[in-house]
């Protein structure tokens, strides 16, 4: 077994016990369904496809999972002092990084298959009449585009995470992170800068999921997100290096 | 085999160890010891690699952690004070994981952790999950995990502290096998206890070595007394000012 395969499995074992893995996931559920529901009926008579509706009412709850699962892979490493055993270990600081990181895709990515019942289960419940077929691969192609954001906030979470001790404060700043700063960053962008409108207008982070779920694959989008995932991972174990200068 | 050179460390503008050098041999038990804040800890923490040095070198067999910090790392076993451990896995759960992430092979897995279960004192409580461990049995699994690949370097950081006496000479037993395959340096206030086991005595003070004793050159009591007096000084001195 690699480090990497022995940190990934030790957490996802440490999140199959945990209160911070198991109800953050069902309130995801929850609000998800919530939020599919709620689409359904605004949207009663449109031409929205079923697979782009399921994307579009779990995007927005993405960012809040992330920063709930990664809250704890440092920052509870760091306040029970274990940081010390593992940075002590002969590891590198990516394989502890990519471990963890893993491990909290593993459960975000079971959270989102698990998710893919909630359709299944609402539809039949409201009776709503579904138009056409249900397309495995238009819905393959919401999940993955769903899992592409998710790596990103989970990386910055992860990041984030080694700054604190406290599992709350990380979770906050998470949050603020993966929900403020894009927004914040477009807005800015539109406003001191007009002329460059049509170059971000493939930024808001729905556009994708839509995209995606209609059928447009972008290699440029999929490409960003695998950016902004290795940017985060890269910070973050830069981040346990100047631990380890400072302590 | 563990050469310790001009180092000196500081936390922003105060200095925390200070033009630190002395070796250790193999199967030398070295002691250091000073009052309360001066630098052991820091010292055992750079050591284990968890902190830099602002200048001055280390050496483990000619390996130096700056430049090949894996390879020296793979050779040192590390105690720290507060012993952490994750409190959800089993004794076995953990020390399985811990030799594991030290890249033992899969085939020897099980065997190292029979041996450093037996070595100390663990195969009763080897189901039994971390949380219901009292200090001694925590301090002790800590241990083993320092143990458990045979490093050429162990560094305890204060093993004895909290434990009662059956325990401290179950440690010092423990210790004394270890030393036959590995340098020990291992910190701790306990001087007449580490008296009966220590080869060596590194005095600290203020970040300073202020001095070395090798055991065998004093009569016990003497010895004893001489840095027991050391460490009072200091600890007065740290009071005054």
């Amino acid at each position: 077994m690699t480090a990497v395969q022995v940190i990934w499995l030790r957490e996802v074992r440490a999140f199959r016990g945990a209160f911070s893995c198991g109800v953050p996931v069902a309130a995801f559920l929850a609000a998800s369904g919530w939020t599919f529901v709620m689409m359904l009926r605004r949207n009663e008579g449109s031409v929205l496809q079923i697979q782009s509706l399921w994307g579009l009412s779990i995007a927005p709850w993405l960012p809040v999972l992330s920063a709930l699962l990664t809250m704890r892979l440092f920052s509870e490493e760091r306040s029970t002092g274990m940081i010390d055993l593992l940075m002590s270990a002969p590891l590198r600081e990516r394989d502890i990084v990519v471990g963890k990181f893993l491990s909290a895709m593993t459960v975000l990515g079971a959270a989102l298959a698990v998710s893919l019942v909630v359709p299944a289960l609402i539809l039949p419940a409201l009776s709503a009449p579904v138009q056409g077929t249900v397309r495995a691969p238009a819905f393959a192609a919401t999940f993955l585009i769903l899992f592409l954001q998710a790596s990103a906030w989970c990386s910055a979470g992860t990041m984030i995470s080694v700054l604190f001790r406290n599992q709350a404060a990380a979770a906050v700043s998470s949050l603020l992170l993966c929900s403020g700063m894009p927004a914040v960053v477009y807005a800015a962008i539109l406003a001191w800068i007009p002329s460059v409108r049509a170059e971000v207008a493939w930024m808001p982070l729905l556009v994708h999921v839509y995209d995606f779920s209609t059928g447009l694959f972008s290699t440029a989008v999929i490409a960003l997100y695998v950016a902004v995932s290795l940017f985060f991972l890269f910070g973050c174990s830069k981040l346990l290096v100047c631990l380890r200068l400072r302590g | 085999m563990l050469e310790i050179e001009h180092i000196t460390f500081s936390y922003g503008r105060h200095r925390v160890l200070d033009d630190v050098t002395f070796d250790v041999a193999p199967g030398e038990i070295v002691a250091i010891t000073g009052a309360n804040g001066a630098g052991k800890t820091t010292l055992l923490r750079l050591l284990a690699c968890l902190l830099m040095q602002d200048a001055g070198t280390v050496r483990l067999d000619t390996v130096n952690p700056v430049e090949r910090p894996i390879r020296y790392r793979r050779g040192i076993g590390y105690l720290s004070e507060h012993c952490p451990l994750y409190s959800d896995m089993t004794v076995e759960g953990y020390l399985t994981y811990r030799v594991r992430l030290k890249g033992e092979r899969s085939l020897r897995v099980r065997r190292r952790v029979s041996e450093v279960l037996e070595m100390c004192g663990l195969e009763e409580v080897g189901k039994t999950r971390m949380r219901l461990l009292s200090l001694g049995y925590r301090k002790r699994v800590g241990l083993a995990d320092a143990l458990a690949l045979h490093p050429k370097l162990l560094l305890l950081d204060d093993p004895l502290a909290g434990l009662d006496v059956r325990q401290r000479k179950k440690t010092a037993a423990v210790l004394t096998a270890a030393s036959a395959r590995s340098a020990v340096l291992v910190s701790g206030h306990e001087i007449q206890e580490m008296l009966g086991w220590c080869t060596r005595f590194v005095v600290l003070n203020c970040g300073r070595v202020a001095a070395l004793y090798r055991v065998s050159d004093y009569a016990r009591d003497e010895l004893a007394q001489r840095i027991e007096r050391q460490v009072s000084a200091e600890a007065a001195g740290e009071v005054a000012t």
